[in-house]
């Protein structure tokens, strides 16, 4: 093993996840200050784990790790499966969780009749893997904000998004017709980080399987 | 309309000066390797048939292809890779040469790359192929091979990772699946994918081979791994198969790469063709693995011809990537001297400097009608001297 003084680089995606995985790392015992005190800072070093937390959206989460530049990312698995890529993802975090689902408008018989369906969403990979795996042609149009509004203005039969409660689904009227898939926080690490530092890297994955 | 004659696909790029020599230094050395263990040099069609990368063993993803039609209709594919063109090659051209073969290469491949995630389209590979023989020093060739190519440039920050295709393929024998989930499991043990590899096994059963199967991404590492991997699931093939592995893994140490090897047992390649020992090579600052290989012992007889053979191929512009960053990256040198002559002399002064180029200083021509804009022109450039010829040359240093 030759020694490597540079710190483990980690990115987090901002927000949400972010907070649960500081919390995680103080539950390991590592001292978080300077995260939780970052200001406008968007490389804050965690000196006493030997690790650098990079702040990022979830996108660049995948697009930093799987270019190395970062060694490891937490990121949902929701992006995880809209962008694909090649990294390990090796633990569920257990944070983060919420689900990808089909709904549609109350009572409207998605499944019924022979027409080719439309689906608005912002995840178009998911859907489109989604329908494949059942055989179904379909027509998907990507919507960047408030997806319930396209069925509401029958620019849609249906959407597949992220489901928290359930909430604003029905209070706009659809339902949930079925689940897609779980979605949780994943720690994912880059291929090449995973064999160049593997001592340093299974150290922590076990503190944080052990943590978690 | 919108202008694209200005700009390059999505993926390539032009090079220039300093990385061009960054890259032709790095394929020379890369040909002296392989030429000094007596591999000779093919070059394969920049563009094959498509059903080249469409059958068996060697089906390459087709969004992953460059596609083209040529004039009967018939489809044609920018090469992708270069040993399936070369198994072809052997398979027709080289049948009744003498074995074994030692063919290196040194060419462009072509992958259609998901957009604006910042991978290369354009990718120069070197490589050799082993062909017809099936003998752990052939395994050892190309390995040794392998890791001198990998530190040709960089004499520390490596890793040679090794592992074995069959011992995954030994273990999914086990269990009653369908092909498809094969393929899953395939998938999420390649990706160290623990949460979801654990789920998916759950569901087919519990026995030794599920089990064995659940810890196969995590056994990589040193020497430790063949115990380890003994322990978890054991019978006359799998022994067999840890025991070549670690006399490989041995040997390489004992070349003097202690502690650059490294084994790991979940390694099960996208590419197919693969069938035994199977390796990758790592460089610090490249986020991907820059060198692959491995023994195919089927491939080459998928084209009606049976070899076996073995071989590796490494990236080219990684590594010139890297030597460009550091210091000792050749540079693009100014010209040594630049030689004008007035109008009657125009003719004498291109004598000089070629004369002056023959004796082995790189020269320019001036092209200026008046020596103060040859002058100045050296001086931008930072060329140091100045020959100025008329009935006899003068000699300025500027």
């Amino acid at each position: 093993m030759y020694i490597m003084n540079k710190p483990i680089r980690i990115a987090l995606t901002k927000g949400r996840l972010e907070k649960d995985t500081v919390g995680l790392l103080e539950k390991i015992g590592f001292d978080c200050t300077t995260v939780r005190e970052k200001g406008r800072k968007l490389i804050l070093p965690i000196s006493d784990a030997n690790l650098e937390v990079v702040l990022a959206k979830a996108n660049d989460v995948i697009t930093y790790v799987e270019h190395g530049v970062c060694d490891m990312g937490v990121v949902g698995k929701d992006t995880i499966m809209e962008m694909g890529g090649s990294f390990f993802e090796l633990v569920d975090l257990g944070f983060g969780r919420c689900r990808f689902a089909l709904a549609a408008k109350k009572g409207s018989g998605f499944y019924g009749g022979y027409d080719i369906k439309t689906i608005a969403t912002k995840y178009p990979n998911v859907a489109r893997a989604y329908f494949e795996s059942k055989g179904m042609d379909l027509e998907i149009v990507k919507i960047e904000g408030s997806v319930e509004l396209a069925p509401l203005l029958e620019l849609s039969d249906g959407i597949v998004d992220i489901v928290e409660t359930g909430t604003t689904l029905k209070e706009n009227g659809l339902e949930i017709i079925e689940d897609i898939a779980p979605i949780s926080a994943r720690l994912i690490v880059n291929t090449v980080s995973m064999k160049l530092r593997q001592a340093e890297i299974e150290k922590l994955v076990s503190l944080v399987e052990a943590n978690l | 309309m919108k202008r694209y004659d200005l700009i390059t696909p999505e993926g390539t790029k032009d090079l220039l000066f300093d990385e061009c020599l960054s890259r032709r230094a790095v394929e020379n050395r890369f040909a002296e390797i392989f030429k000094s263990h007596g591999y000779s040099e093919v070059v394969t069609t920049g563009i094959e048939f498509y059903d080249v990368f469409n059958k068996g063993s060697r089906s390459i993803p087709q969004e992953q292809l460059y596609k083209l039609v040529d004039s009967k209709g018939r489809l044609i594919a920018m090469r992708p890779d270069s040993t399936i063109p070369i198994a072809r090659l052997v398979a027709t051209r080289l049948k009744d040469a003498e074995m074994p073969l030692r063919l290196y290469y040194i060419q462009t491949m072509y992958e259609n790359n998901a957009l604006l995630k910042g991978h290369s389209d354009e990718i120069v590979q070197a490589g050799i192929e082993l062909i017809g023989s099936d003998s752990k020093k052939a395994d050892f060739e190309v390995l040794s091979t392998a890791m001198e190519t990998l530190t040709a440039f960089e004499k520390d920050k490596f890793r040679l990772e090794i592992g074995t295709i069959g011992f995954f393929k030994e273990l999914i024998s086990k269990l009653d699946i369908d092909e498809n989930t094969a393929e899953e499991i395939r998938y999420l043990v390649s990706n160290k994918n623990y949460p979801a590899l654990n789920d998916l096994l759950d569901g087919i059963g519990n026995n030794d081979a599920t089990r064995a199967l659940k810890q196969l991404p995590r056994l990589f590492g040193g020497e430790e791994v063949f115990e380890r991997a003994s322990k978890l699931f054991s019978d006359e093939k799998i022994e067999k198969m840890l025991s070549d592995l670690r006399f490989v893994y041995n040997s390489l140490s004992k070349l003097g790469y202690e502690g650059k090897i490294i084994v790991d047992l979940g390694t099960v390649n996208r590419v197919d063709y693969y069938t035994g020992i199977v390796f990758r090579g790592y460089l610090e600052g490249i986020g991907e693995p820059v060198l692959s290989g491995g023994r195919y012992n089927k491939l080459i007889s998928e084209f009606g011809f049976d070899a076996a053979a073995t071989g590796f191929g490494i990236n080219v512009n990684a590594v010139s990537s890297l030597l460009l960053k550091s210091e000792n990256a050749p540079r693009t040198k100014v010209s040594d001297a630049i030689v004008f002559g007035e109008k009657e002399n125009v003719l004498k002064a291109v004598a000089y400097s070629n004369a002056l180029a023959k004796s082995g200083m790189t020269v320019e021509n001036s092209l200026f009608e008046t020596l103060e804009e040859t002058r100045e022109y050296a001086r931008k450039k930072g060329i140091s001297k100045l020959y100025v010829v008329s009935n006899e040359v003068k000699e300025i240093d500027l």
